[in-house]
């Protein structure tokens, strides 16, 4: 297990630089309209390959279970894992630093243009877009699980719970974790 | 107008709100709505202005709400004191977090863990994007472009920047 090669493994020489790590959040950062998680997973995944596809999901899944914004928590957790404590404060940096300096002084500018109809509409398509990038990025995540139903399943209904019903959050993922994590232990028992 | 140690009070409400955010910043928005406007710092209308050009523009969102808060309150140091109070304490939890969970990484106790949340997550990003594209009135045209952009994202390796300035273009020519 520990000796597949590959995307996961950090190799000494091919060492991730802190300026690497702080480039590519800052790019995540500022290409983020709506939300990060879009442009974290394609980067960290599909670019980078700083990550595989089931890594990034584990990571975002630790992250959702601690309060704070999760998009800032991969940022944290992939600088940690390159590069220990000072990769977790590069790409924090370059997440957080530029990007809110810049988004101050496109907010002054946004407020003096938010009167004109046009740029009101501009925002509703991109919006509308954002809604399906998000989307699409979760049904790429969920690809590599398609082979177990059970995930499938507890997918569906975490996705009902949030969008069907009026509970809070906190109420329904503490109503499903232990029956997906006792799914879980069973089957894993039963493999063995 | 504010009383000098209003950015703290502020600060140290926000570093408490970020600390029990579970599943991010929006389920913890209507605390702070009542929290500055009570205070008398942010009106109705200021909040729901800052709230909309938190999400217009590009980086992240909830940090820069918190900064239009924390500068009306106490200027620039204001905004940075409440950006810091919204990041550092989560920030320094997912640290934590992840050492603990690297360290154990090929526990078996761990591996069932994992293996139970993974899906909860996936279909809360999901939900999340369902939720976003229900939030604006939602029209025929406006459902079909969500589609049609989940659709190209799922197929495709385009650079979602296209996409995205397709649909402001879409929504521009009036067509939403």
């Amino acid at each position: 297990m520990s000796q597949v090669p590959a995307l996961t493994e950090g190799n000494s020489d091919e060492r991730v630089t802190l300026a690497a790590l702080f480039t590519e959040f800052l790019k995540v950062s500022l290409c983020s309209f709506g939300g990060g998680l879009v442009w974290a997973r394609r980067a960290v995944v599909e670019q980078r390959h700083w990550m595989s596809e089931r890594e990034f999901a584990d990571t975002l899944s630790l992250c959702q279970f601690l309060p704070g914004p999760n998009v800032i928590g991969i940022a944290v957790c992939v600088g940690a894992k390159l590069r220990g404590a000072i990769g977790a404060l590069a790409a924090l940096s370059g997440f957080v630093l530029i990007p809110c300096a810049v988004g101050f002084v496109l907010g002054a500018l946004y407020l003096q243009s938010a009167k004109l109809p046009v740029v009101h509409n501009i925002l509703d398509g991109v919006s509308a877009v954002a809604a399906g990038l998000l989307i699409a990025t979760g049904v790429r995540l969920l690809m590599p699980h398609l082979g177990r139903p059970v995930a499938v399943l507890f997918a569906s209904l975490d996705f009902a719970g949030v969008v069907f019903t009026k509970a809070p959050l906190l109420v329904v993922l503490l109503g499903l974790a232990p029956l997906s994590i006792a799914v879980a232990a069973v089957e894993t028992g039963r493999a063995r | 107008m504010s009383s000098p140690s209003a950015p703290v009070t502020l600060a140290m409400h926000l570093a408490l709100l970020s600390c029990i955010s579970f599943g991010g910043f929006p389920p913890v928005l209507p605390d702070i709505h009542n929290f500055v406007t009570a205070n008398g710092w942010v009106t109705d209308q200021e909040f729901a202005n800052f709230f909309a050009l938190a999400q217009a523009v590009p980086g992240p969102n909830m940090i820069l709400l918190m900064s239009f808060i924390g500068w009306k309150v106490g200027g620039v140091p204001g905004a940075i004191v409440s950006a810091v109070a919204t990041f550092g304490p989560p920030c320094a939890m997912y640290f934590a977090a992840y050492q603990l969970s690297d360290r154990f990484r090929d526990a078996a106790w761990q591996i069932i863990v994992r293996r139970g949340l993974v899906p909860l997550t996936i279909g809360l990003v999901i939900a999340g994007g369902t939720v976003m594209a229900r939030a604006g009135d939602a029209k025929w045209q406006g459902v079909a472009l969500t589609i049609a952009a989940a659709g190209l994202m799922i197929r495709t390796r385009i650079n979602p920047l296209w996409v995205l300035a397709g649909g402001g273009a879409f929504g521009g020519l009036g067509l939403l």
